[in-house]
């Protein structure tokens, strides 16, 4: 009598670099991981290589200085060379200006490489998965590259009820405000586009502008879920566009200047040595104003809990359901650069820009801090993402009109109050 | 020589999309090229170097009013909104009444165009700042007292037509 032949499934083969990480002993990854998780030697690694990326950046950082105080002496050097030359100065200006402008455009295209790639690992971690671990070996560090390239080669797509030139122009009148925002954004010393003295003015106008886009995008699609994912966005943005622009009017007051660079400048030094003299620091004021920033620039950058704009249960993909390739690339570039410009906005605003957190931290230069404050903010806004629930549509313009432009108005009296008092102080006037 | 250049290319853009806002098809169209038209003098403004202005008029005018124009066409608009011709058959005497605008408009700046900037162009916002909140103070605070009582008013009246 023959042996019936049981079905045996074989070890699931894994290539070197993933069968690594499904070793027997992490079999059971997650349930067993939270329950000692230092016990794990791949968590022991982990936190050692994170601590090893972390002291190397600091490292290279330190190697590198301060790089603001370099620039200007090259294009003094630059200058001397055309003179020399006999090569009209106009063309080195231009030539200046371009390069300038290139590496400007770089940062939003450089954000969202690396941003798209956190936001993926980051929501696998909360989630418990691995995220991308193929693509560029170590813990999918290409994978956008590899989906960049994916949407070039995708077909570009325009449906029969679309407006054909409103559709084509959408993703342009969204992304050229994007990319226009970051010139007065200092990121560092002296590491600035344009040091416009209406710099806050500037950043909150044009990026004001990106709603058109949207509503373009929504209405010239030709399709109900696009439109009121349009319509939705255009009411949210206007929305809470005032709450967050009064949020920064206490920090304006303060600091007595609209100019970027010089909010973050004037934020150097210690109160006591220890306590520095940012503006989330100063007592109440601060903190409501950052706070109120803060979830204002969640919701201008339609992220959940945000996102009713494209809010997938219920709208496909809102006012980008109708884009394919790259035009949908653009959207996505654009959402990136309006987080990397909110964080940046907020070191700038509330973190002191360029300055270390503690005196004796003073030896990485201003450029170090200003990403490192940026990176740390970035992480909390994906952190909300995968945290929070979705609002409802009259909850959120409930929120903002009932809740947060009255605390903002508050918070503008309040910081008067508060100037006055320092006044009041400086002038000896209290208590001796 | 670059200035020129700059101000003929936004010339071009404010005249065709203000062409475009009372000549296209279709009342979202005409709510696009608004924006860009106001885009268009704001970039006018910043090449004249009143930076504040040019921040005003695009914080206020370009993401304020056209997008609040583009979200009354969305809400409140109908489907022949989309196809509707804007031009009537008298088409001749409203065109003889903006010419007569015009040339009167054109006296204006005539008046002016002589005068040209003696330096550079500087920040503006302190001085504005000093004259809105120190010599101006008082027509400016009517003026938001006004802004207000129509926004109380506009409340009111929105309220009464719900019931």
């Amino acid at each position: 009598m023959e042996e019936t032949i049981q079905p045996k499934f074989s070890e699931p083969v894994f290539n070197r670099s993933h069968g690594r990480l499904l070793m027997p002993e992490n079999r059971y990854w997650p349930t067993r991981m939270w329950k000692n998780p230092w016990s794990l030697p791949t968590y022991r690694r982990g936190a050692a290589v994170l601590a090893g990326l972390l002291s190397g950046a600091a490292g290279a950082a330190w190697l590198l200085g301060e790089i603001g105080p370099r620039v200007a002496p090259l294009y003094s050097m630059a200058e001397q060379y055309a003179l020399s030359y006999g090569i009209p100065l106009f063309l080195v200006q231009t030539a200046w200006t371009v390069i300038k402008a290139a590496v400007l455009l770089a940062v939003p295209l450089v954000n969202a490489l690396f941003a798209v790639w956190w936001e993926r690992k980051i929501s696998a971690h909360m989630q418990s998965r691995m995220g991308p671990m193929y693509v560029g070996r170590w813990h999918g560090a290409l994978q956008t590259i590899a989906d960049g390239i994916k949407l070039f080669l995708k077909e570009d797509l325009v449906p029969e009820s679309a407006d054909k030139i409103v559709h084509l122009l959408a993703p342009v009148a969204v992304i050229i405000p994007a990319i226009l925002v970051f010139a007065p954004i200092p990121f560092g010393r002296e590491l600035v586009y344009a040091d416009l003295d209406i710099g806050t003015v500037y950043v909150f106008a044009v990026g004001g502008v990106s709603v058109m886009g949207i509503i373009m995008a929504g209405w010239a699609s030709g399709n109900k879920f696009s439109l009121l994912g349009g319509l939705r966005s255009a009411a949210q943005l206007v929305s809470y566009e005032l709450p967050r622009t009064f949020s920064v009017i206490p920090v304006i007051m303060l600091a007595g200047t609209l100019n970027l660079s010089a909010i973050a400048g004037l934020q150097a030094g210690y109160w006591g040595g220890v306590l520095p003299r940012w503006f989330i620091f100063y007592p109440v004021v601060g903190q409501v104003a950052f706070v109120v920033f803060l979830i204002a620039s969640v919701a201008e950058t339609n992220r959940i809990p945000f996102d009713i704009p494209e809010a997938e249960s219920e709208l496909v993909a809102g006012f980008n359901t109708e884009y394919s390739g790259m035009k949908f690339a653009l959207f996505f570039l654009s959402e990136f650069a309006y987080v990397l410009l909110s964080c940046l906005l907020m070191a700038a605003f509330f973190f002191g820009g360029g300055e270390p957190p503690l005196p004796f931290l003073g030896f990485l230069p201003s450029w170090a801090w200003f990403l490192g404050k940026t990176l740390v903010l970035m992480f909390c806004f994906l952190w909300f993402r995968w945290t929070f629930p979705r609002f409802r549509v009259d909850r959120l313009m409930d929120f903002n009109w009932k809740f947060l432009l009255p605390v903002s108005l508050l918070n503008i009296a309040a910081a008067g109050v508060l100037i006055w008092f320092l006044d009041c102080w400086a002038a000896g006037l209290l208590g001796g | 020589m670059i200035e020129q250049i700059v101000f003929y290319m936004l010339a071009a853009v404010i005249i065709l999309s203000a062409l475009g806002v009372v000549l296209l098809p279709g009342v979202m169209h005409s709510a696009l090229c608004l924006g860009l038209c106001l885009a268009g003098v704001a970039g006018v403004f910043a090449s004249l170097g009143s930076d504040f202005i040019f921040a005003a008029q695009i914080l206020v005018y370009v993401s304020g009013i056209a997008v609040l124009i583009l979200f009354v066409v969305l809400l409140a608009g109908s489907a022949s909104d989309l196809v509707t011709r804007q031009i009537n058959e008298q088409w001749l005497p409203s065109l003889l009444i903006c010419a007569a605008f015009i040339w009167s408009f054109l006296r204006i700046p005539a008046y002016f165009s002589g005068i040209t900037a003696k330096s550079d162009p500087a920040p503006t916002v302190r001085a504005l700042a000093g004259a809105l909140l120190g010599d101006y103070a008082v027509p400016f605070e009517l003026i938001s007292i006004v802004l207000l009582a129509s926004m109380t008013g506009a409340v009111l009246f929105a309220r009464r037509k719900a019931e």
